[in-house]
């Protein structure tokens, strides 16, 4: 019967579709573990110097991903702050304030730039130095602070969203509460609101962060080197993990920077996992609290 | 929990300034040359020079903690064109500068290094001779058989290298006699790359700085003459280049230090170590 | 001391201020997200300016890319762009289909369905860089080794990479709408003597026709967008392809390399019009997913 041959071989393909893609999934995180577990080890880290001396960049360290590490914890941490207190009250402003045609503005403007190419923005803040250089500050360099700022205009949409959603989210009931007692328009987001919606908030906030962490295209453009040691102050070249990972697959050496290069992609896998499991935990806590309410 | 939060916020930034304003701790060096000097330097440009620039950045900032120097690659026309405007303190090339870069960006050239340009293949690969006429048609596309030059039956798989290389500018000049390269040549960015992808792959041809041939790749005759540093010295191997340190103007005390070192005895081993021959 | 007679006037009078205040800083807060695409925008057109002015468009349209022999062509990687994202489609949209269909048909509820779940949401933070990485050293040699056509650094590896990279969002957003078409149909589904395939196949996935544009849509705009797995596996090479194993290289792919390696005025500026092509390229994806999206902003 025709149903029948059709049902077996949608559920055929549906399972052969499932397992393909599980499949290569496991392989690719059983590949780095099998290639790279044995490159985990303090000299993957700081290389031939001791660890209390390359921990505060007392002394450089070589062939070692702590700089990388550093570099790449800068950056996350350095867009962050750029970019969190202005996503969470661009989020709120278009949720709470805003007009339904200054939402869909504003919106359309902050989802063409989620659509931003990552290539595209490290181009936009190369043409930016570009631009300095020729007219106000003709020392300008590509550096760290260049490159947080780009990322934090990567990361920008993804805030606001969450925020968004966080605040839509908040039940018609808690919502009168702010009018029931008497509360200003502020008093209310802050005091009523802003700690109901705060879990979800703070997941946009680790996905972000899990962004940022990420992120290569745009730091090529904007200063990051292959062996650049610590970042001495915010204007520095830098190193980063994925960077790492980029350049020693395409430049090893010798098969010790390979595996090198697989201890660092390990390291990196780690690192996002363990945000990403965070972020997903907070969202789990968040949508559970209002399917319990 | 907002109050908390900004808290937390401001000292972040706290901390973060504050490392980012605490320098590291003083040493003397044992370079006699850096004593007391401090600064940093930057280099870029020739991926041939790299191995060299990296290991003395590691012996002086070893001995010397208040100095840094940082190197990075992208060819030789990225080094002119970032010394030219000022990015850099020190733009390697692997090639000689022309005389409208010398003329336009009021560039000095430091030499200080001999290498040639081998064409490479994988150390399986049986062919280990090449008439330059061969090359020629290999790299053009019209060879597309590694049978046709006395190798295996499998296809020759074309990697070059891009825009900016000093490496590929003199391979183009002196063993291709400025013919074309395929447009279906993969394109690798520096010598390290190069290495890399001739190694993984049997099949491949491509071409890399001599100081860069290890036992990874196998570097191939050309008309009968091994590509080593012996042949690209007495001449008989005819595609050589120098490695050239290239400043704007007159050099800074610290990079004028950095170029003495590179140049003196200590240098020199270094050069050697890494296959190049000094000058 | 200050008379405590109008006390509580002042104190509203304060409050009232400190509200505007608010209002206007988290408005400058919005304004200032939406002000920075604008200023992208500007940007890339002002450094592209050139070209026009110069009447120099037409060296930048060409199908050569070649700075030797002053040819700066960039039509060959938009053409690539496009057929990379096209191939990275066709093998990643029927295996988005399935494993919704295993999600909501056979593997409804329990721990199976949990479980794969759980890994696509652990795909979507995969960094890009490690798929890349990962393929250089494995999917390359493979495919060198299977097809014998070809370095293995082609179109083929690049696209499969790709569907890898782009398959999660697009399995998590179809999933969430037939999530919300299951609430609606499945009782009546059942109610019909339907089996979960023929629901899945007849009712559910018909009434999602607008998810199902959204998704590929959605995969269309990161495929585009995506660099470093095209820089690491598809080749390099500034070439029109014949074949799906010949070496390509991307407009995403020539801006980094170009930028990193090439120092040629004209060669710059084909950088800047390769980075306009793919801001308008997205912003086209964009248009027409807020058109076909039911509910405003679809991220990620």
């Amino acid at each position: 019967m025709k149903p029948r041959t059709m049902d077996l071989f949608w559920r055929t393909a549906s399972w052969l579709s499932g397992l393909t893609v599980s499949a290569s999934v496991m392989f690719l995180i059983g590949f780095l573990l099998w290639q790279g577990i044995h490159a985990l080890s303090p000299a993957l880290f700081f290389g031939d110097t001791a660890w209390q001396d390359a921990l505060f960049g007392r002394k450089p360290v070589f062939e070692g991903i702590w700089p990388a590490v550093v570099g790449t914890l800068s950056l996350v941490v350095l867009a962050s702050l750029i970019a969190v207190p202005i996503g969470v009250a661009a989020g709120i402003y278009l949720s709470e304030y805003a007009t339904i045609r200054q939402c869909r503005w504003i919106g359309s403007l902050v989802d063409l730039l989620s659509a931003t190419p990552s290539i595209v923005m490290g181009l936009f803040g190369f043409t930016l130095i570009l631009l300095l250089r020729r007219t106000m500050l003709p020392n300008a360099q590509t550096g760290l602070m260049l490159a947080a700022a780009c990322i934090a205009l990567i990361v920008l949409p993804y805030l606001i969203a969450t925020t968004r959603a966080s605040l839509q989210g908040i039940p018609e009931e808690s919502r009168l509460l702010g009018a029931s007692l008497g509360l200003t328009k502020w008093q209310h987001i802050r005091h009523t609101l802003i700690p109901l919606s705060a879990k979800g908030i703070l997941g946009g906030v680790v996905l972000a962060i899990g962004r940022a962490a990420e992120d290569t295209a745009v730091i090529l453009m904007t200063g990051v080197m292959a062996r650049a040691g610590m970042p001495r102050n915010l204007w520095d070249k830098f190193e980063a993990l994925p960077f790492q990972v980029y350049y020693l697959a395409a430049e090893h050496r010798n098969a010790a920077e390979l595996a090198q290069g697989f201890g660092t992609a390990l390291v990196l896998l780690i690192v996002t996992a363990a945000l990403f499991g965070f972020s997903y935990w907070i969202e789990r806590q968040a949508a559970r609290r209002w399917d319990s309410g | 929990m907002i109050r908390s939060l900004f808290k937390m916020y401001c000292g972040l930034g706290l901390v973060l300034l504050v490392l980012g304003l605490s320098a590291g701790s003083a040493a003397s060096g044992a370079l006699d040359v850096f004593k007391g000097l401090e600064g940093t330097i930057q280099i870029a440009g020739g991926t041939a020079h790299i191995p060299v620039m990296n290991d003395a950045a590691k012996a002086i900032m070893t001995a010397n903690p208040k100095i840094r120097i940082l190197v990075e690659g992208g060819g030789s026309g990225i080094g002119v064109q970032k010394v030219g405007e000022g990015l850099v303190d020190i733009g390697n090339t692997g090639r000689p500068l022309t005389e409208q870069e010398i003329a336009q960006y009021g560039l000095k050239s430091f030499p200080f290094a001999l290498d040639g340009v081998a064409v490479v293949v994988h150390p399986s690969n049986p062919v280990t001779n090449l008439t330059a006429q061969q090359v020629r048609d290999i790299f053009s596309g019209a060879i597309t058989r590694w049978k046709d030059v006395g190798g295996n039956d499998a296809p020759i798989h074309l990697f070059t290298r891009d825009e900016a290389s000093g490496t590929r500018e003199v391979f183009w000049e002196k063993a291709l006699k400025k013919g074309s390269v395929a447009s279906s040549a993969n394109v690798v960015a520096s010598n390290g790359a190069m290495k890399v992808a001739v190694a993984q792959d049997k099949d491949a041809i491509g071409y890399a700085g001599i100081g860069h041939v290890d036992a990874s790749i196998k570097g191939i005759k050309l008309d009968g003459v091994a590509p080593t540093q012996e042949n690209a010295m007495n001449g008989s191997y005819p595609v050589t280049r120098k490695l050239y340190m290239n400043t704007k103007g007159e050099p800074k005390p610290l990079v004028k230090a950095f170029i003495d070192y590179i140049l003196s005895s200590e240098g020199l081993q270094i050069i050697q170590k890494h296959g190049y021959l000094p000058l | 001391m200050r008379s405590r007679r109008f006390a509580a006037s002042r104190a509203i009078r304060y409050i009232a201020r400190r509200e505007i205040w608010i209002e206007r800083v988290l408005f400058l807060a919005a304004g200032l997200s939406a002000a920075v695409v604008v200023a992208i925008f500007s940007m890339l057109t002002w450094f592209c300016l050139p070209l026009f002015t110069e009447h120099r468009l037409g060296a930048v349209l060409e199908w050569r890319w070649d700075p030797i022999h002053q040819h700066f062509g960039i039509l060959p990687m938009l053409f690539t762009s496009c057929l990379l994202t096209i191939i990275a489609l066709i093998v990643a949209f029927p295996l988005t289909i399935g494993i919704c269909s295993l999600l909501h048909g056979v593997l409804r509820n329990g721990v199976l369905h949990r479980m794969l779940l759980f890994l696509l949401h652990f795909m979507t933070g995969i960094p890009t860089v490690i798929y890349g990485f990962v393929s250089v050293f494995v999917l390359v040699p493979l495919l060198r080794w299977v097809f014998e056509a070809g370095t293995g650094f082609s179109l083929l590896a690049a696209g499969l990479t790709l569907s890898v990279l782009i398959l999660p969002t697009m399995v998590l957003v179809l999933h969430a709408e037939l999530d919300q078409a299951e609430a609606r149909y499945r009782l009546t589904a059942e109610a019909l003597g339907f089996s979960p395939e023929q629901t899945i196949r007849t009712v559910l996935l018909p009434a999602c026709r607008r998810a199902l544009v959204v998704t590929v849509l959605l995969g269309m705009g990161r495929a585009v967008g995506d660099t470093l797995v095209s820089l690491m596996v598809a080749g390099n090479a500034a070439q029109v392809p014949h074949s799906i194993f010949d070496s390509v290289r991307t407009l995403t792919a020539h801006i980094a390399l170009v930028l990193a390696t090439d120092s040629h005025s004209m060669a710059y500026q084909s950088v800047f019009a390769a980075g306009l092509f793919l801001f308008l390229l997205m912003s086209c994806f964009q248009a027409f997913l807020r058109f076909w999206a039911k509910h405003g902003t679809v991220f990620k």
